[in-house]
């Protein structure tokens, strides 16, 4: 089936199977291997980007549902050299361990401040549950959305 | 106290290196690779937990392109896919692929084709004939009469062994006299203790990239925590000279000791690339990892012996530890755990009988800590019970007997002893107990109601690496190269993996401090088995003790090949040379004090000598660590417990940590809000239990299912307190140790006893879900 997306602000014409999957066809036919493959079947959330500025599952969401439609990802974070505000506060906090669930993450973070620039706490850890990190315990995440919030005020 | 020189870049917190790859989404994890031209590979698991593999067709297969691989084509050479001990402590029971599936998720065949699809179909038209085996799941019963045998000859150092009873391997030490010291006892407590089999969930799956080389040789991208290791195991395997098996280094999602060993996808993958001569990328579904390896499930008995001060006389402990359906590091685990053990408390006398049993569930292997968050929790558990018995405050019961400062310590088994120089557990505890206010807590058995709270406490440590000063079975020791670029820059070369506790920018900054300047100076370069010397592999918390002491020698001598050329050139004696930054100029600055123009920057050394064709500053070497530091860590924990629903929360957690020089506060502080979370779900959530009836994990393979905890579970900011001690570890490099695994340690045992503060009720078995406490309520409701 013939697709046009627009992903990280360049519009883009796939022909793909019905069953590709959006998360494979950015990995493979992209090579926009920033959303990661924690599970494949919607548990960890490494895969979480942006579709018309909801968060969705890469490995959840199918291509041709895609069609017409913009998709930001991790990459499409920042412009060149600069880094996002969030990405700054989860590296200045300490928020990146072995870092395979931080584009998941910050996406995560960035759908939440674009719906409410100041979360409580509770409201921050509510938004982030269906993203898994091994390696923090969550702390320094926390505390990096908390920073971002601060920085995009 | 402590008497700590003044740091100019360590203690201070700074960006990792390689932080904007992986907040940018560039960073390319083993899971991430391709190549041109690459196959894609997919793998036949067992559904049968014991079974003989009688036949497999592939002439199904309609796909001409598809690329197979069975049992028997593959070398048949038995192996450990670990190899961090010496031949005469490493068991093989392992083959690249098997003809006798011993768990549910056994590899015995795969494929390779043009797409994940179209390996998937393969597999799908594998036709496999089966006889099948009764099988069994339960380390005790492994080990009864007329059972199954699970393997019948496994290989040790060469010799071929006969596997008696499921017994993979045993082992017995006593010290003292064990019988005397109980009857010195005035108070004698003994329970058993059965932890849970827990899973890793590392974040990304077990990943390898393997393309052939023209010269018959391979290059390997894989998740690995060593890079030696996996070219020596692949070596051994399949022959091929080592100096043509390049394995690069690339950064790991998450691994927690679930790839100390060469994890089993990298030789089939091997085997897969050998045989198609393309490139070959196999990469595990969560539902195959949650098949591929556990953490140890452990039963213990133990019993320790007080005399009425409350000083301990004498312990026993009889371990079962279940490890699944190969060995992968049974027989240096047994040592551990008794190493774990009596490294706590001292004990005059103790006694210690080990089994590691094969059952056939999916091979366990170390998961952060090694065994010790397991023996910790019941040792932590016990000791608040022998405390009540004996009358003192369990806080006051450990300042009583735990080993510090000038004891012998062997945390990583009998082969590896050294003497305990730095110790941090006095402030720990003190502090702890202070910020807890931890002798006014509620007593057990004091309160109603539906929400019950309690407050524990546990206490532990890690090794920091497994040195000694003489040579064990355990093998340990790490490299470093350091070279100086022309621009007055350093290339910091090493095969020492960094797990994202930000490792290697430690080490980094440890060379920084000896070289007197900012820790971006250092650059830390992604290498390979080619370009780097050994290093025995990232595990037991060794990477800034013992890979910071390889840096640090290799700082150390490149500083004096500094002083002696820049000595040269300047007129100066080498010896007498000082060394400062210049804000200014950006740059180090080698000078003879108080002689005008005897000045050279590192830039302008380096391009000197490259000028005048002198050379170029490095050094490379080996570096052996000369002792085991124990980092020590304690934990006050505060929990409430719904009794009407058995749920428990975290309401307060006061950590401490002794881990000498603290190098970056952020990621230190950060392995121990990791630890923790791993630590609070291993007490109340974690487990894979198996259905006896298909031998399959109950949960199939789901995350879901196995609970790991959410930002909702963990305590709030605020009510998190990490604190370090003030310590200096003489042996380590500008006094630091190691944090990874003693932030995990004793965590179980804290929350265990804070849940016995809460509702009185102890728990012998882990982990303490919701229904174990309504069903231990209930009974405590009838017999009252
Ligand atoms: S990979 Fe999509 S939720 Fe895990
Ligand atoms: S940083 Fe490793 S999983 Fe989150």
């Amino acid at each position: 089936m013939k697709i046009d997306v627009t992903i990280n602000g360049r519009e883009r014409s796939f022909d793909v199977p019905p069953n590709t999957l959006l998360l494979n066809l950015l990995r493979e036919r992209l090579d926009l291997t920033g959303s990661k493959y924690g599970c494949g079947i919607g548990e960890c959330g490494a895969c979480t980007l942006l579709l018309d500025g909801e968060p969705v599952l890469g490995c959840m969401t199918l291509a041709v549902d895609c069609d017409g439609r913009t998709v930001e990802t991790i990459e499409g974070l920042g412009d060149g050299d600069g880094l996002h505000p969030i990405q700054e506060a989860y590296l200045e906090e300490g928020a990146v361990q072995c870092g395979f669930c931080t584009p998941g993450f910050i996406m995560t973070t960035k759908a939440l401040l674009e719906e409410e620039p100041n979360p409580s706490e509770a409201e921050i850890r509510e938004y982030l549950k269906g993203n898994v990190c091994r390696c923090t315990g969550y702390v320094n995440i926390v505390a990096a959305v908390q920073s971002a919030a601060g920085k995009m005020r | 106290m402590s008497s700590k020189p003044a740091f100019k870049v360590l203690g201070r917190d700074t960006q990792r290196q390689d932080g904007v790859a992986k907040v940018t989404g560039r960073e390319k994890f083993a899971s991430d690779l391709s190549l041109p031209n690459m196959l894609h590979a997919r793998v036949l698991k067992s559904p049968y937990a014991h079974a003989k593999v009688k036949r497999i067709d592939v002439s199904a297969i309609s796909d001409p392109t598809v690329v197979t691989l069975t049992p028997d084509e593959v070398p048949d050479a038995r192996f450990c896919p670990r190899l961090m001990s010496t031949p005469e402590a490493t068991y093989k029971d392992w083959t690249v692929l098997t003809s006798k599936p011993r768990y549910v998720g056994e590899t015995i065949a795969a494929v390779a084709a043009e797409s994940e699809e179209a390996a998937q179909r393969a597999l799908e038209s594998l036709v496999v004939e089966y006889e099948e085996f009764t099988a069994v799941f339960d380390a005790l019963g492994s080990m009864e009469p007329g059972v199954e045998p699970i393997h019948d000859y496994i290989e040790l150092d060469e010799e071929t062994l006969k596997v008696e009873s499921n017994i993979a391997c045993h082992l017995e030490i006593e010290e003292g006299d064990t019988e005397e010291g109980f009857r010195q006892a005035d108070h004698v407590v003994e329970r058993t203790y059965r932890t849970n089999r827990r899973y890793h969930t590392q974040l990304e799956t077990k990943s390898v990239l393997v393309r052939p080389e023209p010269n018959g040789g391979v290059t390997v991208w894989s998740t690995t925590q060593t890079l030696h290791n996996t070219r020596i195991l692949l070596h051994e395997i399949f022959g091929i000279p080592m100096g043509k098996i390049r394995v690069m280094k690339v950064p790991i999602g998450g691994s927690f000791g679930s790839s100390i060993q060469v994890n089993p996808v990298v030789p089939i993958a091997v085997a897969l690339a050998l045989k198609a001569r393309r490139p070959v990328k196999l990469s595990y579904t969560r539902e195959e990892d949650l098949h591929d390896h556990c953490s140890y499930q452990m039963i213990f008995k133990l019993k320790l012996g007080a005399d009425r001060e409350g000083k301990l006389t004498a312990g026993h402990l009889d371990a079962w530890l279940d490890i699944g359906a190969h060995q992968i590091q049974a027989y240096p685990l047994l040592g551990c755990v008794v190493g774990w053990w009596v490294s706590l408390y001292k004990l005059p006398a103790k006694s210690y009988v080990g089994k590691a049993v094969y059952t056939n569930k999916v091979p366990s292997c170390a998961f952060r800590g090694y065994g010790n968050p397991q023996i910790t929790w019941a040792v932590e558990t016990l000791m608040d019970e022998l405390a009540e018995k004996v009358g003192v405050d369990p806080l006051d019961f450990r300042f009583m007997n735990y080993i510090g400062e000038g004891d012998l310590f062997w945390g990583q088994g009998p082969s590896v002893k050294s003497v305990i120089h730095s110790c941090g557990v006095e402030e720990i505890l003190t502090k702890g107990a202070e910020m807890s206010d931890w002798y006014n807590r509620p007593r057990a058995e004091t309160q109603t109601g539906r929400h019950r709270r309690g407050w524990g406490m546990g206490r532990g440590y890690h090794t920091s690496s497994a040195g000694a000063p003489v040579p064990g079975t355990v093998i340990d020791f790490g490299g470093a190269m350091l070279k100086l670029n022309e621009d007055g820059t350093f290339d910091y070369v090493s095969a020492l993996m960094d797990h994202g506790g930000g490792t290697l920018d430690a080490n980094a900054k440890i060379i920084a401090e000896e070289l007197e300047i900012p820790h971006h100076k250092v650059n830390i370069v992604r290498a390979d088995t080619g370009t780097t010397v050994y290093d025995v592999c990232t595990h037991a918390s060794r990477g800034i003790y013992s890979g910071g002491g390889a840096a640090l020698k290799v700082a150390a001598q490149v500083k004096q090949k500094i002083r002696e050329q820049a000595g040269n050139l300047l007129d100066a004696y080498p010896n007498a040379l000082k060394f400062r930054y210049d804000q200014q100029r950006e740059q180090a600055v080698v000078y003879a004090e108080g002689i005008e123009g005897r000045e050279i920057t590192y830039k302008e050394l380096a391009y000197t000598m490259r000028n005048k064709n002198l050379g170029t500053i490095a050094a490379v070497d080996s570096y052996r660590q000369p002792s085991c530091p124990p980092h020590f860590t304690g934990y006050f924990i505060e929990v409430d417990v719904d009794t009407w629903t058995g749920k428990v929360r975290p309401l307060r957690v006061i950590a401490g940590a002794d881990i000498g020089t603290v190098i970056n506060p952020k990621l230190a502080k950060g392995q121990i809000h990791g630890g923790l979370a791993q630590g609070w779900s291993m007490t109340v959530n974690e487990d894979t239990p198996y259905d006896p009836t298909s031998g399959d994990l109950w949960n199939r393979g789901f995350i879901s299912d196995y609970k790991v905890p959410t930002s909702m579970d963990l305590p709030s900011l605020e009510a998190f307190t990490v604190f370090f001690a003030d310590t200096y570890e003489p042996t380590g490099p500008f006094g630091a140790k190691g944090i990874g695994e003693g932030a995990l340690n004793p965590v179980a045992g804290a929350v265990a006893n804070a849940i016995q503060n809460a509702l009185g009720v102890r728990f012998y078995e882990l982990p303490i879900t919701k229904d174990r406490i309504l069903e231990a309520l209930k009974r405590k409701e009838v017999e009252a």
